[in-house]
């Protein structure tokens, strides 16, 4: 049974806003020493700000690496559009369009909100001194590899499902609004939502996007600023055995030199992340929430989701992030992408997602109301 | 190396419209196309919590009463790193707030799609020349140059 789909559509020439210049990581380099902990492992821990206007995909038609003119003139012409954002408006405008305003994805025809909410990132991840046009390393190209014809079905079942009648706002799927355990994790406080929950850690192009590591001897720790979701690594450790499955799936480390590396299986089955290359121009992030007994009847998309991550500090200001994906269910290949985590002493505030949840509250609530007007026809 | 210079800027536009393609919950169930509002009137009180701030604010109605509404904005969070605080939205400020009312029309709530002081000037918006952002604490304040 499908229980949820989600689609989040982002424009990768527009994973911008702000306009500063992206600074050399200072230190950045083979030759750099992190400090040690007492207990002689390196110092990973710290906040870090993984927002940037690196997309996860190489847009077509650029080169690995900008140079400094080519950053300054795309900064330049975010920040140009940043400014038109900020412009006020008229204060004797009317209500926006009845019917909707167009606007699609989870915005769902009634648009959101200003963006002085949004902090989606404002420089280019630096590695090796290198502007980077995307996050995907491996393969060369920048791009993600092809999906397997399993996962290009289930794809193509996605984008084929009609809106719901009359009102493109709702989710068509049956009994998607039945109940509170039907919604999205994201909707629910369980998990950040498209891109932000991971693994991978990926930059959510939107806001919220601090994480902090904390360091014990036998455990690290690291917090998600959206939806506050914490990660336990347990170090030097066995995996769960396969049938215990968990959110952010179970995750163990260990020491390789001075670079930690994390290995995670075992998600649970409604937490599937996939992200899927399409049309020119634009990434689409598919994030997939679905019921195990359909994992089964499509020979298991991630089920056998494994995930490899490398942090090495290079700098005083910077660790390097670094992940590969295997799951075979779902690319013809693994993948691997790399971006920098700049440091931060920027304060990571709690999220405590339930404490105002009217969203949730709100939604059922609508569901209600059009469950009684049905009935009355 | 061809640049995609006209991609980044519609790209980035899409971003700082009101609409965010991705967002905690999926706005389309929670607020209904048909009912879209606009609100003027003082705000009463702010709730600076996650997943979502929820202004509230004093409307009148055509009878010459008044309604409270609540009004969805987004996460606080990037907001409380750039200094903005809860006394930079003081009880009493006059604002006008565009969107759509929830589903459930019993509930007087709506999306802060576009959130205004009177004059038009966005909540918070508005560089000092110092690279600081505004407060909102004064909301005569005018921005450099107008």
């Amino acid at each position: 049974m499908r229980r949820r789909l989600l689609l989040v559509t982002i424009l990768v020439g527009g994973l911008a806003l702000a306009a500063l210049s992206p600074a050399p990581i200072a230190g950045q380099g083979q030759a750099y020493s992190p400090p040690r902990l007492a207990d002689g492992q390196p110092d990973l821990q710290g906040t870090y700000d993984l927002a940037t206007l690196t997309p996860l995909e190489r847009p077509n038609g650029m080169n690995a690496v900008l140079s400094r003119e080519e950053v300054a003139k795309l900064e330049g012409a975010v920040a140009a559009v940043v400014a038109l954002g900020a412009r006020p408006s008229s204060g004797e405008r009317a209500a926006p369009p009845k019917g909707g305003d167009g606007s699609r994805g989870a915005a769902g025809n009634v648009g959101g909100y200003n963006s002085f909410w949004l902090d989606p990132g404002s420089t280019f991840t630096m590695v090796n001194g290198e502007a980077r046009t995307s996050i995907v390393v491996d393969p060369s190209d920048g791009r993600l590899p092809p999906l397997t014809p399993a996962a290009r079905q289930r794809l193509g079942a996605l984008l084929a499902r009609p809106s719901a009648e009359n009102d493109p706002g709702l989710d068509p799927t049956p009994g998607a609004y039945d109940d509170p355990e039907r919604r999205p994790l994201g909707e629910r406080c369980l998990l950040g939502f498209g891109s932000a929950a991971g693994p991978p850690a990926l930059p959510n192009y939107f806001y919220n996007n601090l994480r902090k590591i904390v360091q014990t001897p036998d455990r690290i720790v690291i917090l998600n600023e959206m939806v506050h979701d914490v990660r336990v690594i347990r170090m030097n450790a066995q995996h769960l055995p396969s049938h215990i499955r968990k959110w952010a799936g179970d995750s163990v480390g260990r020491w390789e030199g001075d670079t930690l590396v994390v290995d995670t299986t075992n998600f649970n089955a409604d937490q599937i992340r996939y992200v899927v290359a399409v049309a020119p121009g634009r990434t689409l992030m598919m994030v997939e929430s679905i019921g195990a007994e359909e994992q089964d009847r499509l020979s298991g998309p991630g089920k056998d989701l494994h995930v490899i991550e490398r942090f090495t500090r290079v700098g005083e200001k910077a660790l390097l992030y670094r992940f590969t994906i295997e799951d075979p269910g779902t690319w013809e290949r693994p993948w691997t992408g790399e971006f920098t985590w700049p440091a931060t002493d920027q304060p990571i505030y709690e999220y405590a997602c339930h404490e105002a949840n009217y969203a949730l509250e709100n939604i059922l609530r609508g569901a209600r109301q059009r469950d009684a007007e049905a009935t009355k026809r | 190396m061809r640049m995609k210079l006209p991609i980044v800027a519609v790209g980035a536009l899409a971003l700082t419209a009101a609409a965010p393609a991705m967002a905690h919950h999926a706005f389309g169930g929670e607020f209904d196309s048909t009912r879209p509002v606009l609100l003027k009137g003082p705000i009463v009180k702010v709730e600076w919590v996650n997943p979502h701030t929820w202004i509230h604010m004093e409307v009148k109605k055509p009878d010459g009463g008044t309604e409270v509404w609540m009004i969805e904005g987004g996460s606080p969070n990037s907001l409380l790193r750039q200094g903005i605080t809860k006394n930079s939205l003081p009880i009493g400020t006059e604002i006008v707030v565009d969107g759509y009312q929830a589903r459930d029309h019993t509930l007087k709530r709506a999306n802060g799609r576009n959130i205004t002081y009177p004059d038009g000037r966005k909540l918070f918006f508005g560089s000092s020349g110092t690279g600081a952002p505004r407060d909102g604490a004064d909301p005569t304040e005018k921005e450099p140059g107008r």
